[in-house]
């Protein structure tokens, strides 16, 4: 049975970080310790086969693709988290203001509208640049969010992961759309979504994406279009 | 022509000058990849990576703290991505004995040849937190205190992850007689 502390200096003398009162150590090891030397040979021997491993050169396409998929933008701080209770108050005024302004518009439009009616649709394909994208981690729900300039008219993009169904409130002044639905695996809006926001341009400042579940804020982002685009 | 550290790459790229981050691309693509390649075994899912690697990089710069190594920041990102890629694959998806069943026979191989097979066979086998210190120390060449400083650990953690994926694949060479 070998020495741990022995064995713990092998490693580091292989890595090159013994100092000189450990290497002293190790040599008195070494010399009483016939099991001990061929154990350091076998580990010297596996490290360097470890170290011949040898590197690659990455595909030639891969810096093309990353450039490609670049947002339009400088980089800059991504958005906070709604961890704190102020931003949970904030989520809470926003559903209700939400909520009444879905009642409101079906009032004023006299139909029987849902909510899913009055979702995004799905943009048609024109020259499109990405102007803002933001990553998404808070837990419940996770992937990318891209907004995308088509012409005069705005677009999301949502590549969203989540082990149950999503719904996503997108919200701009006195804009707003909300889609159901996203994200679980086999659900209708899995992998990635295209929503058109018609009427979103303009310089209407941010546009707050909220994730939920059933009645629970899961999460939210906030994407904004450069100015001058 | 002039080289930029990192530092200054990457407050260049944050006054909006996109050639220094294509510098930076180009300075960690290899490594970046390379990363990839030995934490997945899979050419593809290491471009996908290195790819969202970047991506993450360009969209937290803001976040990135210039008192850190910016190669430490960036080889996390790759790390955590890989793991989260790994993550992904099916559970019945036996990797090790699909890669055993690729790797050719002895008789096809020449001894160096054969020996670097079964490391990288070894290497999919242990598990994906152990074969990151390996990756790190081995193909990323970094320090303890660099390994640390890129998984968010205490050096006293990286170092003994390190010795134990270490004596896990000398186990495994063992046994196989290819060690």
């Amino acid at each position: 049975m070998v020495d741990p502390t022995l064995l713990a200096l092998i490693h580091a003398e292989i890595d090159g970080e013994l100092d000189d009162r450990q290497r002293a150590e190790l040599s008195r090891g070494l010399l009483s310790d016939p099991a001990l030397r061929a154990l350091r040979e076998e580990m010297q021997r596996l490290c360097r086969a470890l170290d011949a491993v040898p590197q690659v050169e990455p595909p030639a396409q891969l810096r093309a693709d990353i450039f490609a998929a670049l947002p339009q933008i400088s980089p800059r701080r991504s958005p906070a988290t709604w961890a704190s209770p102020k931003w949970r108050y904030a989520a809470v005024l926003a559903g209700i203001l939400l909520t009444g302004a879905i009642v409101s518009r079906m009032m004023d439009f006299g139909q029987e509208s849902s909510v899913n009616e009055m979702s995004g649709t799905l943009a048609a394909r024109r020259t499109a640049v990405t102007v803002d994208m933001v990553q998404i981690s808070d837990g419940g729900v996770s992937g990318r969010a891209s907004l995308i300039r088509e012409g005069a008219e705005l677009a999301l993009s949502l590549q969203l992961a989540a082990n149950a169904p999503v719904d996503v409130l997108i919200a701009s002044g006195e804009h707003f759309v909300r889609v159901n639905g996203l994200a679980a695996p086999g659900s209708p809006g899995a992998g990635s979504t295209r929503i058109a926001l018609p009427g979103f341009g303009g310089g209407v400042g941010p546009i707050r994406l909220t994730f939920m579940r059933g009645d629970h804020q899961i999460g939210q982002a906030v994407l904004e279009e450069p100015t001058g685009h | 022509m002039k080289e930029y550290d990192d530092g200054a790459l990457v407050q260049r790229t944050l006054n909006g000058d996109r050639g220094a981050f294509e510098e930076l691309v180009v300075r960690y693509q290899r490594p970046v990849y390379n990363a990839a390649l030995r934490l997945l075994r899979d050419p593809e899912e290491a471009k996908d990576v290195a790819q969202t690697t970047f991506l993450s990089v360009f969209e937290h710069l803001a976040d990135y703290d210039p008192s850190y190594k910016f190669y430490s920041w960036i080889y996390r990102i790759a790390v955590n991505e890989s793991i989260n890629t790994l993550g992904r694959r099916k559970a019945h998806e036996d990797i090790s004995g699909e890669e055993m069943e690729r790797s050719p026979g002895p008789d096809r191989l020449a001894e160096s040849e054969q020996s670097r097979a079964a490391i990288e066979a070894a290497l999919m086998r242990i598990t994906p937190e152990l074969r990151s210190v390996v990756v790190l120390r081995h193909v990323m060449d970094l320090s303890y205190e660099d390994m640390a400083a890129t998984l968010a650990l205490p050096e006293k953690t990286v170092k003994s992850r390190l010795y134990s994926a270490r004596q896990q694949l000398r186990s495994m060479l063992i046994h196989e007689g290819t060690s």
